[in-house]
């Protein structure tokens, strides 16, 4: 094998794992909660009083949330259960009604963050709270806590 | 043999006078409502609120303390008693014999009680704030139903060496003097060390479970399994990053300062102080900042 067939090998070789590194649910899931968290930092600093409240900057963390909040149920099929770091519990699996129960909870206080589109830190302040009061909601039971 | 028995009598020699004795109770009008403040930050209902199909109880049924938890450890496992105001809990009991059970760790009868009842850390409040918790306790409903025994090993199935173990242990002194009278920070102390009981989880303990006071808060193996429980002095580190408003801040909404939220046993201790008033919050976070950083 000359030199540059060895090459296009690796090479391919390696867009495989990469492909299947991008598409496996443990990965996606993970990458997605960190959207998540970085929209919560920006929220969060509002609700803190470590940033003036912007109202535009606070619907498009809202939208990331809506966004990972209608994918998210996908992502744990059978077989996506543990290794690769996951942190998602293995009570999804034992109770998934639950976990959409906590999921739907998610959405709801999302819908409605969104649809009153507060102009004010105000009015923004109990819609948010109850938005993140279900972040804890849901990893209470369904998310490992790490070391 | 003969000595080892020999020994062993004397270890478990009666030692119920070896106690601190009663001090006469203050004048003082018992308060339900500053008392319902001590049962949250006191954690009480963790241990104490009846589990509901196997997990711990939420909401409303915090305030149901008929008992029966499993609290696990390395002597066996004990079986959390019940303390409603019922016969079967700790209905009639009269003020003395609460006090006593919270600050001395003594039964009406007189049997001591395990450390796992944290009075270790009761000891260090202030006994109107036992009393006031007392007329709280007597204000929600009667449960019945008696827990099962604790299943221990020997000897930790024996109570009588307890008494030993708090002629060691029992102390109502403070753990972390600081210079001069800041009122902020020996209201966080009183939180903390006392009623908060934060040590109990956050300080390694010595062989025979006691607390390694000169590691005071410097992190503990996780008794529920893998991991370990966070270094909260100066040098955590997490903490060490955090302001002191962010300490407080996450103890009343669970959120870090990255906005991830609390986990494991924390979850629970912190839906209890997230009942507490700002400015305890702020008092407590005062005293983390203000304790000595081990690393
Ligand atoms: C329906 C359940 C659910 C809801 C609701 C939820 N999460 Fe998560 N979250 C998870 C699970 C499961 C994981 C673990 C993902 C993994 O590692 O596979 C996680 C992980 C995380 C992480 C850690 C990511 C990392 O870098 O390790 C952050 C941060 C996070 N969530 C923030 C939030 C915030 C903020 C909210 C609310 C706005 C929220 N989550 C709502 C289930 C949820
Ligand atoms: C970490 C778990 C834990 C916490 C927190 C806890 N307890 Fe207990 N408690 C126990 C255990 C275990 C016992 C049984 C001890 C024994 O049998 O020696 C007990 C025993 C008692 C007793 C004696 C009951 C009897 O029938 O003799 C009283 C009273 C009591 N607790 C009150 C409280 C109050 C009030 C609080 C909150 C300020 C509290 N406990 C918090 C675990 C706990
Ligand atoms: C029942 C055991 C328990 C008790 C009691 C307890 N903690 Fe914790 N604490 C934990 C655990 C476990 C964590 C780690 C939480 C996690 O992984 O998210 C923690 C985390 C923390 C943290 C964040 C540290 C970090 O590095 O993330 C702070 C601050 C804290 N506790 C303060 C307190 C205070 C103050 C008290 C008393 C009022 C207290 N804790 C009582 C178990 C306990």
């Amino acid at each position: 094998m000359g030199f540059r067939k060895v090459l296009v090998a690796v090479s391919a070789a390696a867009i495989a794992t990469l492909a299947v590194a991008d598409d496996d649910p443990r990965h996606v899931r993970h990458e997605l909660m960190e959207d998540v968290g970085d929209a919560a930092r920006v929220l969060g600093g509002m609700l803190k009083g470590e940033r003036p409240y912007d109202a535009e900057a606070a619907m498009a963390s809202l939208k990331t949330w809506e966004d990972v909040s209608m994918r998210f149920g996908d992502l744990f099929p059978e077989g996506s259960e543990s290794g690769e770091g996951t942190e998602a519990a293995p009570a999804i699996w034992e109770d998934r009604g639950g976990f959409n129960a906590a999921l739907g909870d998610w959405q709801d206080a999302i819908a409605a963050a969104v649809a009153a589109d507060a102009a004010t830190l105000d009015e923004a302040k109990p819609l948010l709270g109850a938005a993140f009061q279900t972040c804890k909601g849901c990893h209470d039971t369904y998310r490992i806590a790490d070391e | 043999m003969r000595r080892t028995l020999v020994a062993l009598a004397v270890l478990l020699a009666p030692t119920v006078p070896a106690a601190p004795a009663r001090a006469p109770l203050p004048d003082h009008v018992p308060d339900p409502a500053a008392g319902e403040l001590a049962f949250w930050l006191g954690g009480c209902a963790s241990c104490h609120a009846t589990p509901v199909d196997g997990k711990r109880a939420r909401g409303e049924d915090k305030l149901l303390l008929g008992g029966g938890m499993d609290l696990p450890s390395p002597y066996g496992t004990f079986v959390v008693p019940n303390i409603s105001p019922h016969e079967d809990g700790i209905g009639g009991w009269s003020m003395p014999e609460f006090v006593d059970a919270m600050q001395r760790g003594v039964a009406p009868d007189g049997r001591h009680y395990y450390p796992s009842f944290p009075y270790a850390s009761y000891v260090k409040a202030d006994v109107k704030d036992i009393m006031d918790l007392k007329a709280y306790l007597d204000t929600l409903p009667a449960v019945p139903g008696r827990s099962a025994d604790h299943s221990l090993r020997f000897p930790w199935s024996v109570r009588r060496g307890i008494g030993m173990w708090k002629r060691r242990n029992l102390d109502a002194s403070p753990v972390i003097e600081f210079d001069g009278q800041d009122p902020l920070l020996e209201r966080g102390r009183a939180l903390v060390e006392g009623l908060g009981h934060c040590g109990e989880c956050h300080t390694p303990r010595r062989r025979f479970g006691g607390l390694e006071t000169d590691r005071w808060l410097a992190w503990a193996p996780n008794p529920e399994g893998e991991g370990r429980i966070p270094n909260i002095t100066p040098a955590g580190k997490n903490v060490r990053d955090w302001s002191a408003a962010d300490i407080a801040y996450y103890l009343g909404s669970g959120f870090t300062p990255d906005f991830d939220t609390v986990g494991g046993s924390m979850v629970a201790v912190q839906e209890n102080l997230a009942r507490l008033p700002a400015d305890d919050l702020q008092a407590i976070a005062a005293y983390l900042k203000a304790v000595p950083a081990v690393e």
